[in-house]
């Protein structure tokens, strides 16, 4: 197989995958959407699982992101409630390779299920987005803040954390 | 099981609290950094150490951190490029490229030839420096025994220099070029360039040889076989790229598997890769990579194709570029591995403005491996891996 053929051939495995186990809606073999799929908090582990046994090797990344909470545009319309996703990013390795990119949404006070007995490199990442944007990974065997100081406020990446909040002073 | 024992099992329990190893042992508490020059910047590892031994490893990072992620949020797609450029201060090229790519995605920007042709050129000759920096780096690391210390650091950083004057002629700029722009880029070639750097990378291209006679030296070998050996299942967990993987028997490097701008065309690209793992299968690979970027780059700069160097319109204001809502990632090989930008882009009112842009560091997820490699080792070993895994804290602390 050429590159580009084990990477359509991937991309086509991973729809399929998403289609006939994890609960995504559409057909098997329609391409998925550009912003990526949106699959359950329930299948967030298991979908890893899956793909890390289907060639999925490489853990990239994962991105947490706050939505605060959006009024109506008339006084009447309900509010968007505040809420959190979470994208998570594998790759294949070798020519063709294939990245799989999938996001979870997560509502206020929810927490998502870590992944570092899957992937051991999800440990840093969760990290980061604990300290930063201020998801909560349940089962995380050490979350603990990696970039901020242990006893800083608030979370940085939060959209409304303004970006001229006053910190304590430096000891 | 003793501590030295638990700590020389094949893959250490970083998560495993340093009370239940050996209550007897007379363990002690040692801090590498943050202020060390083997750390590479301001990265603090706490050690637990069994006489000179390493038990447990606890790493810090953070020292660093600016807040990139936060200030981008705040700045147009047009003003970003310069912010990124301090993330990864050796090769601030692959910076702006990584960047630029995920903008020109989510905006649906054409790039013209002349400009992909000119980012592939620039990331090559970038990845050459990048690599004699750490090679000086790393054989400093390694101690006076070779070559006199600070020998091959000298001269590596003498070849560097030249690279970077061939970037001030292009860019007017040393380190912090900001010449991408979204779109293409922003300097044109200026006359005779392509001869100099024939020139440069024809005279760096012999020395590399000399430098690697000085380091076959049993010294070095000692210092760098078997030390601090990653294995290929724990790097891919890990997400290690770049040398890392490839020296621990991963066949995967993004310019020839994920190919972007016109690494499709260059078919004979040759990816190095060891087996073994250690610090001397990671100095061969770089090494390699560094001959294969030199041959790469006398083989672009002849024939850059004629026309624009920027796509669509030029830039007036800031904030011309408006992006609808949507989340796009980009991955692209710089000399440490795979830099990701993962953009989610807001749309609408906030369609100037990224949503989020996380930037996925490599160097970040190489020194995750630390807690897993340094138990087992002597502290002067510590050293030598670290230097290794060539950490850029810019980008790891953001």
């Amino acid at each position: 197989m050429t590159p580009a053929e084990e990477n359509a051939a991937r991309e086509q495995a991973f729809r399929r995958l998403l289609r006939e186990r994890f609960g995504v809606e559409g057909e098997a073999d329609a391409p998925l959407p550009d912003d990526g799929v949106v699959v359950d908090r329930a299948h967030h582990v298991d979908l890893a699982k899956a793909l890390h046994k289907a060639g999925w090797q490489l853990y990239v990344t994962c991105a947490a992101t706050h939505f605060p909470a959006v009024p109506g545009k008339k006084p009447t319309d309900a509010t968007t409630p505040e809420c959190f996703e979470v994208a998570t990013v594998l790759r294949t390795v070798g020519p063709g390779s294939h990245t799989a990119r999938w996001r979870v949404k997560l509502a206020v006070g929810e927490s998502l299920p870590t992944l570092v007995p899957v992937f051991v490199g999800a440990d840093w990442q969760e990290r980061e987005q604990f300290d930063l944007v201020g998801v909560h990974f349940e089962g995380h065997p050490d979350l603990r803040r990696l970039m901020m100081p242990e006893d800083w406020e608030g979370h940085p990446l939060r959209r409304d954390y303004a970006i001229d909040t006053p910190h304590a002073p430096w000891r | 099981m003793t501590a030295i024992a638990r700590a020389r099992a094949p893959r250490p329990d970083p998560f495993l609290d340093i009370d239940s190893y050996d209550p007897e042992a007379d363990l002690m508490v040692m801090n590498l950094g943050p202020q060390h020059p083997s750390t590479h910047g301001v990265f603090r590892v706490l050690l637990y150490l069994d006489g000179e031994i390493i038990i447990k490893a606890v790493p810090y990072p953070g020292y660093l951190h600016r807040g990139v992620e936060k200030l981008c949020e705040k700045l147009t797609y047009a003003q970003i490029t310069p912010i990124v450029d301090k993330n990864d201060y050796v090769a601030p090229m692959l910076n702006e490229q990584a960047v630029n790519m995920a903008f020109e995605k989510m905006l649906g920007v054409e790039v013209p030839p002349r400009a992909l042709h000119m980012r592939t050129l620039l990331a090559e000759i970038q990845r050459v420096a990048s690599h004699l920096l750490w090679l000086g780096t790393f054989a400093m690391d390694l101690g006076g025994a070779l070559g006199g210390g600070t020998s091959v650091f000298m001269y590596c950083f003498r070849e560097r220099e030249a690279i970077l004057d061939l970037f001030e002629k292009l860019t007017g700029c040393r380190f912090h070029y900001n010449t991408h722009t979204v779109g293409g880029q922003r300097h044109d070639i200026p006359a005779g360039w392509a001869a100099e750097v024939h020139r440069v990378l024809g005279a760096i291209s012999d020395r590399i040889d000399e430098y690697e006679a000085m380091l076959s030296h049993p010294i070095f070998l000692k210092r760098t076989k078997g030390v601090g050996v990653i294995d290929a299942q724990l790097a891919l967990e890990l997400g290690l790229t770049g040398p890392l993987l490839r020296a621990s028997g991963v066949d995967h490097d993004l310019r020839r598997d994920a190919p972007y701008h016109i690494y499709d065309q260059i078919k004979d690209l040759k990816v190095a890769v060891e087996s073994d793992g250690d610090c001397l299968a990671r100095y061969k690979v770089r090494v390699v990579e560094l001959r294969e970027s030199i041959r790469i780059s006398r083989l672009l700069v002849d024939n850059v194709p004629e026309g624009p160097i920027c796509g669509g319109r030029p830039i007036k204001q800031p904030g011309q570029f408006k992006a609808k809502a949507g989340q796009v990632y980009v991955g692209i090989e710089t000399p440490r591995g795979e830099l990701g930008t993962y953009l989610i882009a807001g749309g609408g009112k906030m369609g100037d403005t990224p949503y989020r842009l996380k930037i996925r560091p490599p160097s970040l997820h190489a020194l995750a491996v630390v807690p897993y490699v340094f138990p087992g080792h002597s502290v002067s070993d510590a050293v030598a891996i670290l230097g290794s895994l060539d950490p850029i804290m810019g980008e790891v602390d953001r």
